[in-house]
């Protein structure tokens, strides 16, 4: 089915690029906040949503003492917030210059390359469906960071300023406000976690093809390979030239 | 009667309190020669099973160590003891008589606490405790005792000066939850004067609560917010904790606390009656459930077709080999 040689795995006379930037350097600082703040809260506050176990007490000792954890807590949950602002800020940016594309914003075709992929995997259809520059995993890894952080950093800004939180509330809501934030925070905070060790460490971490973990969030690059593998329409749509006999799809057929 | 075995090791006992005990114990000392060794329970006439054992260093080193025996046990001077209530000051005999459903062995003894305490006696009395006792004539209100501990064995609540032991008395910061829970978690207590069976683990739940347990020091604690021995119920308009008295209570830790923030502490369990959080909670259970479902289908299907792939490559391996002499699948 296939003829290229291994030499040359691309049709066409064009010189392609070996690698193609993914994440320029603003995005991959956002990353690495991201998941320095994220890891931070999570051990930190694991212990305090499990505070009855025995274990949790010896472990909140190795982060300096309840204070010192509740501190540390503090100042990563508001690095997390302000590193949403800079990711927002960054998008504005992206916007006024015209850079910005809307290709992370769920579409009606991640629901059918999601319906696709289930039946490929199920050995019901021989082919993967074709991505664009975000599957729907990786949209779904975006957006439950944002959700998150909204849902969590919103109650959690008003746990850490209480009295300044009470300020703002309808005294009609008094009765229920504050279980409903500290439900919100710690609840969703737990599924924050289940979500990023299911979700994200398979994705991006023990999947066959990018175990140990994808290096993109380091490097920003993604292998011309890769690209064409695993986001065949951002690789036709970057290289129109090559489209025309159907680009990318032979390997899919496999 | 005695269930207590062991002779000879009491006649032991008896011999190293003879070589050692004048020193330590005192005028004490005749007493403590048999109640020190009197271990095991004993059958009163009433027909109460009772422990009369006193250890003698432990009450050596409480605070009451200093004490002699008859101090308290006002009834007990002589040997064989004497009929009880004679020449005793007639304020400990009535409240001795009141407080009998709180000492199954000397009320008068337990009574005597008022001679130096009559003070906190006095507020014991006013609070929701002691109503219970002299008002209502019930036997579970708590009494000196029930929170204090060991009546031989009390320390003071900030430990023991000098000598560590903060977790000696159970009212001291570390112990007095566990302490209150004794009476509010059990079940029947709470039945039958109508509260929460939940408060102790609502209180677990909250944030105070969590950072108590996680060690955290001066934190609040059930005595912080409802008192100790002037106790009241959260329904008397005098209790610290009754409506909107909670804006200065809470005002003292949290500065500019207001009654839309005193709301936050209320120790009831979140139930249908407030559906909000109720559905809020329930909903978001769902939704943990349904993610991890969800995701974990998703990485096993993806496994699978991999699987699927290896084995389907394989083949048109085999049968590459078999056509063409090369093993490379496909590419």
């Amino acid at each position: 089915m296939t003829s290229e040689q291994p030499d040359r795995p691309f049709p066409g006379n064009k010189v392609f690029p070996a690698e193609v930037e993914r994440f320029d350097l603003h995005l991959r600082i956002q990353h690495v906040i991201m998941l320095t703040t994220f890891l931070l809260l999570f051990f930190t506050g694991w212990a305090l949503k499990f505070s009855a176990v025995e274990t949790s007490h010896a472990w909140i000792r190795i982060w300096g003492g309840p204070k010192a954890a509740g501190m540390i807590h503090r100042v990563a949950g508001i690095t997390m917030l302000l590193d949403g602002l800079y990711h927002l800020l960054y998008l504005a940016v992206r916007f006024f210059q015209g850079k910005l594309r809307f290709d992370l914003v769920p579409v009606w075709k991640d629901v059918v390359d999601f319906f696709q992929n289930l039946r490929y995997f199920l050995g019901l259809s021989p082919k993967r469906p074709r991505f664009g520059r975000f599957n729907y995993l990786q949209k779904f890894d975006y957006w439950a960071v944002f959700w998150g952080i909204f849902i969590i950093g919103s109650s959690g800004l008003a746990l850490v300023f209480p009295t300044k939180a009470a300020l703002l509330f309808p005294a009609w809501t008094t009765d229920w406000i504050w279980e409903l934030i500290y439900i919100m925070h710690s609840d969703e905070a737990f599924l924050a976690i289940v979500f990023i060790l299911f979700w994200h460490f398979y994705n991006e971490h023990l999947r066959p093809d990018v175990f140990p973990m994808s290096w993109v969030w380091i490097t920003g690059k993604l292998s011309i390979e890769e690209l064409r593998e695993r986001h065949p329409l951002e690789f036709e749509r970057l290289f129109p030239e090559v489209v025309p006999g159907g680009g990318g799809e032979g390997k899919k057929q496999e | 009667m005695v269930h207590g075995k062991g002779v000879l090791s009491s006649l032991l006992w008896i011999g190293f309190l003879l070589f050692f005990a004048p020193e330590v114990f005192g005028d004490n000392l005749s007493c403590l020669i048999c109640h020190g060794a009197l271990k095991g329970t004993y059958m009163t006439r009433a027909g109460l099973s009772v422990s009369l054992h006193v250890d003698a260093k432990k009450f050596a080193a409480s605070v009451h160590g200093d004490l002699e025996c008859t101090f308290c046990h006002l009834n007990y001077i002589d040997n064989p003891h004497r009929d009880p209530e004679e020449g005793i000051p007639e304020g400990i005999v009535e409240t001795g008589r009141a407080i009998a459903g709180k000492s199954r062995i000397d009320p008068v003894a337990l009574a005597a606490c008022t001679q130096c305490h009559g003070e906190i006696f006095e507020e014991v009395k006013k609070s929701v405790h002691g109503a219970n006792i002299f008002v209502k004539k019930e036997s579970d209100g708590a009494f000196c005792l029930d929170c204090h501990g060991n009546a031989h064995e009390i320390v003071p609540a900030k430990g023991i000066p000098g000598g560590g032991g903060e977790k000696a008395s159970p009212v001291s910061y570390e112990r007095i939850v566990a302490t209150c829970g004794r009476c509010h978690e059990k079940k029947s207590v709470s039945l039958k004067y109508g509260f929460s069976t939940r408060i102790i683990e609502r209180y677990n739940e909250s944030f105070h609560g969590k950072k108590y347990h996680l060690g955290g020091k001066n934190l609040p604690v059930c005595t912080t917010c409802h008192g100790s021995h002037g106790i009241r119920s959260h329904q008397d308009p005098k209790a610290m904790v009754f409506g909107m008295n909670k804006v200065k209570l809470c005002g003292q830790c949290h500065k500019g606390a207001n009654e839309k923030f005193v709301a936050a502490i209320t120790h009831k369990p979140v139930g249908r009656d407030n559906p909000i959080p109720y559905y809020a909670e329930k909903g978001l259970i769902v939704l943990t459930f349904c993610v991890i479902t969800g995701c974990a289908l998703h990485i096993i299907l993806e496994g699978f077709a991999s699987i699927l792939w290896v084995l389907r490559t394989r083949r048109r391996c085999r049968d590459d080999v078999r056509t063409t002499g090369s093993s490379l699948p496909g590419q």
